[in-house]
C-alpha cells in the first residue's frame, strides 16, 4: 500500500489535469450556445453590437462572465442575452471557456492598424496607456485587447462606462478619463479599432 | 483501505487546484494600508520601498525610460492636462513623487487609473522610482496651467498666507525634505479635486494636520485659495517656454 500510494497519486494528478477530466472549453463553447452569438471562431458577431472574443485575455473574459452572472455587469445586452445562459455555467466552466477562447486567433493582432481620426484620438485621449499600441497590448491581464473589436460593441461599452451604465471590474480606472472624449470622438475611436482586421 | 486513500488524495488534489485558482485571481495585490481616520494611521509612516528609493542615487537616463509610461497621461513634458484630469508633475520634489508612487502601489492612496502603471512590472523596483523622480524634478514647468475664474484672488491670497504658507511655503514651493508638495502652478481643477478628497478623508494618505486645518473653509474660501495657488508663477529657472516639446520623446 505504501509503495502503491505515490503511483496512484501520480495517475490521479495526470487524470485531473488532462483535458478529458477537466472541463473542455471547446466543447463547452458549443454546448453552452456561445457559438450562436459569437460565432464558431469566437470572432464572428451575430450582429453589430456583439463582441468578438477570439484571443481576448482569459482573466478579463472570466471576470466578465462572472460579473454578468452576478449582475455586476448589467449594461447593454448582457442582462437579457448572456445572463440567462450563464446561470447554467459554473465558475470552473467559465474558466475553461475563457482559457479556450483566449487561445483562439484574433486575426486583427497581425493586421495593419487603420488610419483615420480615431488613430490620433486613441493616443491623445490616453486609451493607449492601458490598452497598448493599436489596442494590442493591454497592460494588465484583466484589461481587454481592443484590436479588431466589433465597432458598435466597442462604442457602446465606451459610452456605457462614460455614463456609468457599466460599472463592473476595472471600469473605474477608465471612467476618470471618459469626460475627455465626446460621443463623436468615441465613434471615431471605435471605427479605428474595428478596422484592424 | 485502498479506496479511502484514493478518495483522500482526490479531495486533496481538488483542494489544491481550487486554491490555486483563487490565488491566481488576487495575486499582485498588496494589502491595503491604514486609512486616515483609522486607529494606528500614521502619516508618512515610510518603510519598505519608499525608504529604499529615498536612499538611492537617481539614474536620469533610466528615469527617462521609466517616464515613458507616465508620459501617456502626464504628457512627455510632465505638464498634465489643463482641465486637471492629470496633474502637472514637472518640477515636483523627488521625495513627494517617491512617497506618492510608493503609496499608490502599496494601495495607501486610491488611484485605480494609475495603479497598474505604478506596479513593479510596469516601472521596476525602488531604483526605478528614484530614477523617475529625479527625471521629473528636472522637467521645466507648464507656463500656462489651468486656473480658476480669477475673481476672488485677494481673498485667496490672504487665506493662503494665513493657512497654507507655513507648510507649503511663501510661494507654494513646498518642501522636499518634509514631503510637502510644490503647489505653485498646479492645475486648478486638480487642486480642487485633491483638496476635496483630503477634506472628506477620501484621500487615504492625507496629512491629518492638513485635514484638520481646512475643515472650516467654505466653498468660496476653497475656490479663492486654490485659484490663487494655481496662478503663482514658479521661479524663472523652473518654468518652461510656451509650446516647449520634450526632446527626449520626439
Amino acid at each position: 500500500m505504501n509503495a502503491m500510494f505515490p503511483t496512484l497519486a501520480a495517475i490521479l494528478a495526470v487524470a485531473i489535469t488532462s483535458p478529458a477530466f477537466a472541463a473542455d472549453g471547446a466543447q463547452l463553447f458549443v454546448d453552452k450556445g456561445c457559438t450562436a452569438c459569437h460565432g464558431e471562431d469566437a470572432n464572428t458577431s451575430l450582429e453589430p453590437g456583439y463582441p468578438r472574443l477570439a484571443g481576448q485575455n482569459a482573466d478579463y473574459m472570466f471576470n466578465q462572465m462572472k460579473d454578468i452572472k452576478d449582475g455586476k455587469r448589467a449594461n447593454g445586452l448582457a442582462p437579457d442575452t448572456m445572463k440567462p445562459i450563464l446561470e447554467e455555467v459554473t465558475e470552473a466552466e467559465m474558466r475553461a471557456l475563457a482559457d479556450y477562447v483566449s487561445g483562439l486567433t484574433n486575426p486583427a493582432m497581425a493586421a495593419k492598424p487603420a488610419d483615420g481620426p480615431g488613430k490620433k484620438l486613441y493616443a491623445t485621449k490616453t486609451c493607449i496607456a492601458c490598452h497598448g499600441k493599436d489596442g494590442k497590448k493591454p497592460i494588465m491581464k484583466t484589461y481587454p485587447y481592443l484590436a479588431g473589436q466589433d465597432k458598435l460593441y466597442a462604442f457602446n461599452q465606451m459610452k456605457d462606462i462614460k455614463t456609468g451604465a457599466r460599472t463592473n471590474g476595472n471600469t473605474n480606472a477608465m471612467k476618470t478619463v471618459m469626460h475627455l472624449v465626446s460621443d463623436q470622438e468615441l465613434e471615431a475611436i471605435a471605427e479605428y479599432l474595428s478596422q484592424a482586421k | 483501505m485502498k479506496l479511502s486513500s484514493l478518495s483522500i488524495s482526490v479531495i486533496a488534489l481538488s483542494a489544491a487546484f481550487a486554491t490555486a485558482a483563487i490565488a491566481a485571481g488576487v495575486k499582485d495585490k498588496p494589502k491595503q494600508g491604514k486609512s486616515i481616520g483609522e486607529s494606528g494611521y500614521e502619516w508618512n509612516a515610510g518603510g519598505g520601498e519608499q525608504d529604499e528609493a529615498l536612499h538611492l542615487k537617481p539614474d536620469l537616463v533610466n528615469g527617462r525610460d521609466v517616464y515613458e509610461v507616465c508620459a501617456a497621461c502626464h504628457l512627455p513634458e510632465g505638464w498634465g492636462q489643463t482641465d486637471g484630469t492629470f496633474p502637472q508633475l514637472a518640477g515636483q520634489h523627488p521625495k513627494v513623487i517617491i512617497k506618492q508612487l510608493a503609496d499608490i502601489r502599496a494601495l495607501n492612496r486610491d488611484n485605480p487609473t494609475m495603479y497598474p502603471f505604478a506596479l513593479p512590472d510596469q516601472i521596476g523596483g525602488p531604483q526605478a522610482i528614484a530614477d523617475v523622480a529625479g527625471y521629473i524634478q528636472k522637467l521645466k514647468m507648464n507656463p500656462e496651467p489651468g486656473m480658476g475664474d480669477g475673481k476672488d484672488l485677494e481673498h485667496g491670497k490672504k487665506l493662503y498666507k494665513e493657512n497654507c504658507a507655513q507648510c507649503h511655503g511663501e510661494h507654494g514651493q513646498g518642501d522636499n525634505d518634509k514631503f510637502y508638495p510644490r503647489l505653485e502652478g498646479q492645475h486648478y481643477n486638480y487642486l480642487m479635486r485633491q483638496y476635496q478628497w483630503i477634506k472628506e478623508g477620501k484621500r487615504r494618505n492625507a496629512n491629518p494636520d492638513m485635514v484638520k486645518q481646512i475643515q472650516w473653509m467654505t466653498e468660496r474660501d476653497t475656490k479663492a485659495v486654490l485659484d490663487y495657488v494655481s496662478r503663482i508663477k514658479p521661479p524663472a529657472d523652473k518654468i518652461g517656454q510656451k509650446g516647449w516639446k520634450n526632446p527626449d520623446f520626439q
